[in-house]
């Protein structure tokens, strides 16, 4: 392959990765899923029932690796030449519409399984709340499931990159990935940037404060799409960032270079962005403290 | 949690026997040109799912939260060590229909000795632990090799890591085969979870698992017998998801509603 050619599908794969790791964050913020997922689930034990969706498939890494590898498979039988041999953006948006339903099944299974676990602490089934939100759900699971099963059949496609591993497996540790970095990067934003403004920076969270994050939006009751609102402003697209920075600075090194060279650059870009990350923590303590040194004798 | 309506020792029964049954049942019939059996190892992996649900509803009620997704993954990372082990194993011995049997048993001994570590060594000291690790390793290995025996039709080595490794099909399988496990408990968290509900559930998940197992092996084995497994975990599921919709409506209770504001004294 040539270069010019080599790069353009690197930089390919790193748009798709970047839609990718957005649509996911924000999927996961209208749930709830993952991180914000325990305040949630705490908040009607603490007193505050709630009309927010709870979407407890697992953490986010397990669930999106499942869409993914579920929309590769199916892509992968509707591609073989005894099946029916079809167009490879065709079968991949076919796979990625049957994940999307498989999101919405489980995601109806655990709204309605968690709610009425907890109806001693009144919490309800709200089945409007159900019906606004799933679609949304469905929707973004299929922009994220369509980009990452793309990005993995380009890699594994013998004529572009020709990854050893199968298209599925691929798409499985993609779906991991993405998932890892929405779960890490982006449900920062949903807690802890909207809603305990007010705290002391580095104060920590009292778990009586944990159902606060159901409460009140900019009108009247907080809805997870008053979530999805916020986090598209940041929190989605630094999750985008991340991914489709992952994706395109690992196959940018191996492109460009070749053999040990290639590992020698990773290990460069890791020490580079380790020491960049202690660059920016270390600046935002200083700047934005106080933050006492703990001295073993402060009460929890 | 409420009273069980079935008891550990049931559940285990039913979930080996039928695992063990559907798959041997499968993997003989298929290659004897009866590959519309393969279904039946489908059915089988279903019965071990609940049997791994089951096990980690046990283990996580004892406060286990966050784990549980972890449990489960763990399941069927024990799984498919075990699996692989045990078919390759019958290979080698030329021996294919003793495949299951050894994985099974390696998987129950990899369980107990997980649990036992997770007891004794890093003490978290939870009664059930050795028995539930050991029964989520069974589950995980029946689960995997009922579905890689689905889609291959056949029990022999060879053919499972062509038709079923190489290809990659193992990847929905493997996950969808631990959210089986792992998701029926974790979706219905909480005080007023109840056992019928959780295992009808895991059901549903099965069947779901079934399904796509189901229309990757028309790739594998054939269009007929790749549908029939299709359509079978398709009913199946639709059957259990009205039941699980159904046991949620009664014990949500008054609290099932279209919609409106929040309770009482919620503000």
């Amino acid at each position: 392959m040539e270069p010019a050619m080599g790069m353009g599908i690197v930089a390919l794969m790193g748009a798709a990765a970047t839609v990718a790791g957005c649509s996911e964050d924000l999927e996961s913020d209208i749930g709830s899923q993952s991180n914000p997922n325990s305040q949630v689930q705490l908040a009607a034990q603490v007193g505050y029932p709630h009309r927010i969706f709870n979407k407890a498939i697992s953490g986010e890494p397990p669930s999106n690796a499942m869409y993914c590898a579920v929309g590769a498979g199916v892509a992968m039988v509707l591609m073989s030449e005894s099946v029916m041999s079809a167009s490879p953006l065709i079968a991949i948006a076919i796979g990625a519409f049957v994940a999307a339903l498989l999101n919405g099944v489980f995601s109806t299974t655990s709204y309605m399984g968690r709610n009425a676990s907890q109806t001693r602490f009144n919490q309800y089934v709200y089945l409007d709340v159900l019906r606004n939100q799933i679609l949304s759900l469905m929707g973004h699971a299929y922009i994220t499931t369509f980009c990452i099963v793309l990005l993995s059949y380009v890699m594994w496609n013998q004529d572009l990159i020709g990854h050893p591993f199968p298209f599925p497996v691929i798409a499985l540790i993609w779906g991991l990935c993405v998932g890892a970095i929405g779960s890490s990067t982006g449900d920062v934003h949903y807690g802890a940037e909207r809603e305990f403004q007010d705290f002391k920076f580095g104060a920590g969270l009292n778990a009586a404060d944990s159902g606060n994050i159901t409460r009140y939006a900019e009108a009247g009751i907080r809805s997870s799409m008053d979530n999805a609102w916020f986090c598209s402003k940041f929190g989605g697209p630094v999750t985008g960032i991340a991914f489709g920075m992952t994706v395109f600075l690992d196959n940018w090194r191996s492109t460009a270079f070749g053999g040990w060279v290639s590992v020698a650059v990773g290990t460069a870009i890791v020490i580079l962005l380790i020491i960049y990350n202690r660059k920016i923590e270390t600046y935002a303590r200083n700047k934005y403290g106080p933050f006492p040194e703990y001295a073993g004798d402060i009460e929890a | 949690m409420s009273e069980p309506t079935e008891t550990a020792n049931q559940i285990d029964a039913k979930g080996i026997i039928i695992g063990l049954v559907g798959i041997y049942i499968a993997g003989i019939a298929a290659p004897a040109g009866m590959p519309y059996l393969a279904f039946l190892a489908g059915i089988g992996a279903l019965f071990a799912t609940k049997m791994g649900a089951d096990a980690v509803r046990r283990v996580c009620s004892y406060g286990i939260g966050t784990g549980v997704p972890s449990i489960g993954m763990l399941a069927l990372g024990m799984g498919i060590i075990a699996a692989m082990f045990g078919l390759a194993f019958g290979k080698m011995v030329h021996a294919p229909f003793i495949g299951p049997i050894v994985g099974l048993a390696l998987a129950l001994a990899i369980g107990f000795v997980v649990g036992s570590l997770a007891n004794k060594i890093i003490k978290l000291n939870i009664p059930v632990m050795e028995r539930c690790l050991t029964e989520i390793a069974g589950a995980g290995v029946l689960v995997l090799t009922g579905f890689s025996v689905m889609i291959a039709g056949s029990m022999d080595f060879v053919v499972i890591s062509e038709k079923v490794i190489t290809t990659g099909y193992i990847a929905p399988v493997f996950i969808l085969g631990a959210l089986g496990i792992l998701h029926p408990f974790n979706a219905s968290l909480g005080p007023d979870e109840t056992q019928d509900r959780t295992l009808i559930h895991a059901y549903s998940c099965g069947a779901i698992a079934m399904t796509i197992g189901g229309f990757c092996s028309i790739a594998a084995i054939g269009a007929v017998a790749g549908l029939i497994t299709t359509v079978v975990g398709l009913a199946i599921w639709y059957v259990t998801f009205m039941g699980f919709v159904k046991l949620v409506k009664r014990d949500a209770g008054a609290g099932y509603v279209g919609t409106g504001l929040l309770p009482p004294g919620a503000m």
